[in-house]
C-alpha cells in the first residue's frame, strides 16, 4: 500500500530529531533512507510504526490516516498493520522459531490449520522449514535476520520497515541476504521502507533513494540520478566521491569552466557551471574554504586515470608522484601528490599490468565531464 | 476530545504510582518535620499544626544530644575506615593474588551478612561484656588479669566494622576482578614495575569503588540502631538513633524532640548519600568495562600464609566466635556461668531451653509474622518496583523523573526515622491499618523501595525495549505484549529482586521498632524484646533460628543464579 508522510515534525525533549518531513511512497515501491549516523532515519520510521508521536503533521497508510496532528488522530501501532524489523532483530530469545511467526496470527484468533500453514509458507520463503521447532536464542545472526523478517511477513502487512537489517552481519553474509531481501519484496510488490547507512547497499536494493541530513530529506530520486547528480558536495561525499576540494572560478573557456583549487596552484576543467553566488567572486581566488558557499570540484576516484605521460590534447593534466599504493584485487588504489596541489585518490582498474611504485610521477587526468562542481551543502 | 481523554489515561498510571508512593514515603517525612516543629505529636483527630513551634530543636542543645552525634559521626567515621580496610583487603586478596583458598577467603567476604548486625552485637555483648563474657571468662581462666569491654566506643567501631564490612568487599571485589587486565598488562610492557602499576594503574581504578562503598557504609553504620542500642547503651554511648528510640520510649514519650533529632538525622544523611550517589555514577565512567577476562594474579611470596591467617582472623571473629557464643548462650543450662570450666560439666549444656524455645507460641507466631510480612512485601515491592521501573523506563510520561526520585529517596531515610514517620502516619490516617501486619509490610515497602526499583530497574534495561515493541507492531495490545515478552525475560531479575527483598525485610529491625504491637511481633523484634527483658538465653535461641532462616533464603537465591547480595545496603 502507498505511504504518505506530510510535514511530520518529531522531537525528543527539546531536540528536534525530523524536520518537517514529506515524503510519498507509491504502493510496492522500495524506498531506501540514506544517511549519517544521527540524521533522523529510524526515527522516521518509528513515526510510521506509530512508535514515536510527531509533534505535527500528517501520516496515511493506503487510504487510512493513522496520524493526524490536527484532526488528532493517533492510530496505536498495534493496529496499523506495519510490520518491522528491528535491527537489533528482537526476535524473542524465550520462544520457539514457530510462536515467534505465528504471534500476529495467534493475535488474530486464526484457526490453528490455517496459522500452520501459513507459518510454513513463510518459514519456507525464507529458507528455514527445517528449524520451526527450535529455540530463537540459538540461531545465528543471519538465521535471526530470517526469523524477524518471515516473523513480519506473515502478518501480510501493508508495509515493511527495515532497519538497518543487515548492519550486524559479515560482509559475505550481508551480500547474499541484500539480494535475498530485494527478490522477495519484488516477489511480493511490498512496499518497503528500507534503512542503511551503507551506500552499495542503498543503490542495490532502492526504487528510490532518499538522502537524509540532520532530520530532513535533502534529495530523493532514482539510485542512478542520486548517483550521477548528487545536489551538494556531502552527498556526494556520501557516495563514495572521494576527492572532493573547494574551489573559486577563474575563467570561461569555450564551454567549461576553469576552476582554481582554493590554497593550491592547480587549475581544473569541468563541463559543469558552479551554481549560486560565487559566480561573482570570479578571479578572486580567496574564497574561504570553509565556507559552505564556496563550491567544490567533486572526482570520483575511479574517474581519475594515471598516465606517465602528459595527454596531448590538453584538458585536465596534472602532474604528480605516488605516495601510497594500496592493492585491492581487481582495482589498484592510489594517493597522489600532486605537484603545488592536493592529494588525489584514484582507483585504477589493474588488467594485469604491475602496480605503480611508490615514488613514481606520474601524470593524473580525469574528463571534464567527470567533474561536477558542486555546493558544499544544500541549501536549507 | 479523544486525544485528551488518551493523554489523561496516558498520565493515569503515573500520576496513581507517584500518589501511592508518596503516601509511603513523602508523607511520613511530612509527619517527622511536622512533629518536629510543633508541641503535639500527631495523632488521630489532631496532626498538631495548631500548637507550632521552635522548642523542640532546645533539645538538640543538651550535652546528651551534642554527644550523641558527636559519637554517631566519630564512630560511623572510624567504622568505616576499619571497614574499608578489612573489605578492601579482604577484596584485593581474594580477586588479585594467589592467597591460599581464594574460594574461602571470598566467603570469608560475605559470610557476615548472614549475621544481622542486631544478632551480631547480641552474640558479642555475650563475648565481651565486661562482668560475664565468654572471652574475658577465658583471659581470666589462662590467668591474665585484663578484662575486655565491649561496651565502649571502640567496641562499637568493631562491631560495626565487622559487619559492615562485606559491602565494601563485594563493591571492591568486583571493581578489581572486571578491571581490564590490558590496561596493567600496558604498564608492564611500558616498563612498570609491578608495585608501580598496582599504585598507579590498579589502586586509582578501583578508588571509585572504594570512596563509593565507604560513603556507603558511613551512611549504613550512621543509621543503625541495633547495634547502637545493644552495645552503646549498657556502655552509656549514645548515637542519634538510640538517642531518638530513648527520647520515644521515655515516659512520657518525648516525640517532638525524637522528631527534631530525626530532622538532625536524616539531614547529615541526606548530605552523605548524595556525594555517595555522585560516586557511583562516576563509577560508571571510571570503572573500565568487564569482559570477563581473568587479570594476572600477584605472587604474596612469603607474606602468603600471614594474609591468608589475617583473614581467618576476620573470619573467627565476625563469624566462629559470635555463632559459638550464641550456640553456648543457646543450650546452657544455668544463666550465669563464673567460668569456662563450668561449660564442661556434666549438665551444663542441654537442648532443653532452645527446644522449649523454639515450639513456644510465641517463636512460631513471630516466625509466621516474619515470613508472611516479608513475602508480603517482597511480592508488593517487587510489583510495585516493576511498575516505576516500567514508567521511568519504557514510558516517555510526563513526572516520571519525580517518580524516580521519589523512589530512591528513602537511601536518605534512617529507616529508624522512617517508622517513626509511618508510625504517625498511620495513627492519623483513618484506615484502621495501625497496629496490623499491614502497617509492618507498608514499612517494609517504604524502607526497601530503593533495592527493589534498582534491581527491577537493572533488570528491565537488559531487556531490549525493540522486543516488546515488535509485539505490539505485530497486532498485540500492549499489556499483551508486556505479559508475553517483557515479564517472561525479566524473570531472573524479578525472582532476585523479591528474594533480595525477602532477605532485607527479613533482617529489618529499626523500621519496625515503632510499629509493632505484641500479635504483631516479628522474629527481629523478638530478639530485641528478649534482649531488653535480659532473657540472653532466648534472645540466643531466636538469634540461632533467624540465622538460619536468612541463610535459607541466601542459598535458595544462589541457587537461582541471582545475585542477591548486591546492591543491598
Ligand atoms: N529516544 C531518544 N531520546 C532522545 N533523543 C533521541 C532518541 N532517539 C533518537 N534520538 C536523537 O534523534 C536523532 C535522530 O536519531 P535516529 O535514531 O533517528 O538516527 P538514525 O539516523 O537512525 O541514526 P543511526 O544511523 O545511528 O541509527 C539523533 O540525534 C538522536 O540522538
Ligand atoms: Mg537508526
Amino acid at each position: 500500500m502507498k505511504v504518505q508522510l506530510e510535514n511530520i515534525t518529531l522531537a525528543y525533549g527539546d531536540a528536534v530529531a525530523i524536520k518537517d518531513l514529506s515524503v510519498d511512497i507509491a504502493d510496492g515501491e522500495s524506498l531506501v533512507l540514506l544517511g549519517k549516523s544521527g540524521c533522523g532515519k529510524t526515527s522516521t520510521m518509528r513515526c510510521v510504526a506509530g512508535l514515536e508521536t510527531p509533534l505535527s503533521g500528517r501520516i496515511t497508510i493506503g487510504d487510512t490516516v493513522v496520524f493526524d496532528s490536527e484532526r488528532r488522530v493517533d492510530v496505536p501501532p498495534n493496529k496499523r498493520n506495519v510490520g518491522m524489523v528491528f535491527q537489533s532483530y528482537a526476535v524473542w530469545p524465550h520462544r520457539t522459531i514457530f510462536h515467534n511467526v505465528a504471534f500476529s496470527l495467534r493475535q488474530q484468533k486464526l484457526p490453528k490449520a490455517e496459522i500452520r500453514e501459513r507459518v510454513r509458507d513463510v518459514l519456507d520463503l525464507v529458507g528455514l522449514t527445517e528449524f520451526a521447532d527450535r529455540g530463537a536464542s540459538l540461531l545465528s545472526g543471519g538465521q535471526m535476520q530470517r526469523v524477524a523478517l518471515a516473523r513480519s511477513l506473515v502478518m501480510r502487512p501493508s508495509v515493511l520497515l527495515l532497519d538497518e537489517p543487515l548492519s550486524n552481519l559479515d560482509a559475505r553474509l550481508r551480500d547474499r541476504l541484500r539480494v535475498e531481501l530485494r527478490e522477495i519484496q519484488q516477489r511480493l510488490s511490498l512496499t518497503c521502507v528500507y534503512v542503511t547507512h551503507d551506500q552499495s547497499e542503498a543503490l542495490a536494493l532502492a526504487d528510490r533513494i532518499a538522502l537524509m541530513q540532520n532530520g530532513r530529506i535533502v534529495q530523493i530520486d532514482r539510485p542512478e540520478k542520486i548517483y550521477d547528480a548528487p545536489f551538494s558536495a556531502s552527498i556526494a561525499d556520501f557516495l563514495g566521491v572521494s576527492n572532493i576540494f573547494p574551489c573559486t572560478r577563474v575563467a570561461s573557456r569555450e564551454n567549461l569552466s576553469v576552476l582554481g583549487l582554493t590554497g593550491h596552484d592547480v587549475e581544473v576543467l569541468s563541463r559543469s557551471l558552479p551554481t549560486g553566488p560565487e559566480g561573482a567572486a570570479e578571479g578572486s581566488g580567496a574564497a574561504d574554504p570553509a565556507d559552505p558557499a564556496t563550491p567544490r570540484v567533486c572526482i570520483r576516484p575511479e574517474d581519475i586515470r594515471l598516465l606517465t605521460e602528459p595527454l596531448p590534447e590538453g584538458g585536465n593534466n596534472w602532474l604528480g608522484k605516488v605516495e601510497v599504493v594500496s592493492f585491492q584485487g581487481s582495482y589498484v588504489r592510489y594517493r597522489v601528490g600532486l605537484k603545488g596541489g592536493p592529494e588525489l585518490d584514484a582507483l585504477v582498474p589493474r588488467h594485469g599490468s604491475a602496480l605503480l611504485p611508490v615514488g613514481t610521477p606520474v601524470w593524473a587526468t580525469a574528463e571534464p565531464t567527470a567533474v561536477q562542481v558542486l555546493p558544499a551543502e544544500v541549501p536549507a | 476530545m479523544t486525544a485528551a481523554i488518551a493523554r489523561l489515561r496516558r498520565a493515569l498510571p503515573t500520576g496513581v504510582l507517584l500518589l501511592g508512593l508518596a503516601t509511603l514515603v513523602i508523607v511520613p517525612m511530612l509527619f517527622i518535620l511536622l512533629a518536629a516543629f510543633s508541641t503535639e505529636v500527631p495523632r488521630p483527630g489532631s496532626i498538631g499544626l495548631d500548637a507550632l513551634s521552635l522548642e523542640n530543636f532546645e533539645v538538640l542543645s543538651t550535652s546528651q544530644a551534642m554527644g550523641a552525634l558527636g559519637n554517631s559521626v566519630f564512630i560511623a567515621g572510624a567504622a568505616s575506615l576499619v571497614a574499608l580496610a578489612i573489605g578492601c583487603g579482604l577484596a584485593f586478596l581474594a580477586a588479585r593474588t594467589d592467597a591460599p583458598a581464594r574460594r574461602l577467603l571470598y566467603f570469608t567476604g560475605i559470610a557476615p551478612l548472614f549475621l544481622p548486625s542486631l544478632v551480631g552485637a547480641l552474640a558479642w555483648s555475650l563475648l565481651g561484656s565486661p562482668a560475664t563474657g565468654f572471652l574475658n571468662l577465658l583471659l581470666h581462666g589462662v590467668g591474665l588479669d585484663m578484662t575486655l569491654d565491649i561496651y565502649s566506643r571502640p567496641g562499637l567501631i568493631m562491631i560495626l566494622a565487622l559487619y559492615y564490612a562485606p559491602y565494601a568487599f563485594l563493591l571492591v571485589h568486583s571493581a578489581l576482578s572486571l578491571m581490564n587486565p590490558d590496561l596493567e598488562e600496558a604498564a608492564f610492557v611500558h616498563g612498570g614495575t609491578r608495585r608501580h602499576t598496582l599504585r598507579r594503574i590498579t589502586f586509582p581504578l578501583a578508588m571509585p569503588a572504594i570512596l563509593g562503598s565507604g560513603i556507603l557504609i558511613f551512611a549504613l553504620t550512621m543509621e543503625n540502631f541495633p547495634v547502637a542500642q545493644v552495645i552503646g547503651n549498657p556502655g552509656q554511648v549514645d548515637t542519634l538513633p538510640s538517642f531518638i528510640y530513648r527520647l520515644m520510649n521515655a515516659s512520657p514519650s518525648r516525640g517532638n524532640e525524637a522528631a527534631a533529632v530525626a530532622v538532625v538525622l536524616t539531614a547529615v544523611l541526606l548530605v552523605v548519600t548524595a556525594i555517595q550517589q555522585r560516586a557511583v555514577l562516576r563509577r560508571k565512567f571510571t570503572t573500565v568495562t568487564g569482559k570477563g577476562v581473568k587479570a594476572k594474579l600477584i605472587p604474596l611470596g612469603r607474606w602468603r600464609w600471614p594474609a591468608f591467617a589475617a583473614a581467618m582472623v576476620y573470619f573467627a571473629l565476625a563469624v566462629v566466635l559470635p555463632v559459638t557464643a550464641l550456640l553456648i548462650a543457646a543450650l546452657q543450662n544455668s544463666p550465669y556461668i563464673a567460668s569456662l570450666g563450668q561449660l564442661t560439666d556434666a549438665d551444663a549444656l542441654s537442648f532443653y531451653s532452645l527446644g522449649e524455645m523454639l515450639t513456644s507460641e510465641d517463636l512460631l507466631q513471630a516466625a509466621r509474622n516474619s515470613v508472611l510480612t516479608a513475602v508480603l512485601a517482597g511480592l508488593i515491592g517487587t510489583a510495585i518496583s516493576f511498575a516505576i521501573s516500567y514508567t521511568v523506563y519504557r514510558t516517555n510520561a510526563p513526572g516520571r523523573r519525580v517518580l524516580e526520585f521519589v523512589a530512591m529517596s528513602p537511601l536518605a531515610v534512617p529507616a529508624i526515622v522512617l517508622g517513626l514517620g509511618l508510625l504517625w502516619t498511620w495513627l492519623v490516617a483513618p484506615i484502621p491499618v495501625y497496629g496490623t501486619m499491614a502497617v509492618l509490610v507498608v514499612a517494609f515497602l517504604a524502607v526497601f523501595l530503593p533495592q527493589g526499583y534498582r534491581g527491577v530497574s537493572a533488570s528491565i534495561l537488559q531487556v531490549d525495549r525493540d522486543l516488546e515493541d515488535s509485539a505490539v507492531l505485530l497486532g498485540s495490545p500492549r499489556a499483551k505484549a508486556v505479559s508475553y515478552v517483557t515479564l517472561p525475560l525479566m524473570r531472573v531479575g524479578m525472582v532476585s529482586t523479591l528474594l533480595l527483598l525477602l532477605m532485607l525485610c527479613m533482617r529489618e529491625l529499626s523500621a519496625a521498632l515503632f510499629l509493632f504491637t505484641s500479635d504483631t511481633r516479628l522474629l527481629s523484634i523478638l530478639i530485641f524484646d528478649n534482649y531488653d527483658n535480659g532473657a540472653m538465653q532466648g534472645a540466643a535461641c531466636v538469634s540461632l533460628l533467624y540465622c538460619g532462616v536468612i541463610l535459607v533464603i541466601a542459598l535458595l537465591a544462589k541457587s537461582l543464579g541471582a545475585k542477591t547480595v548486591e546492591g543491598s545496603r
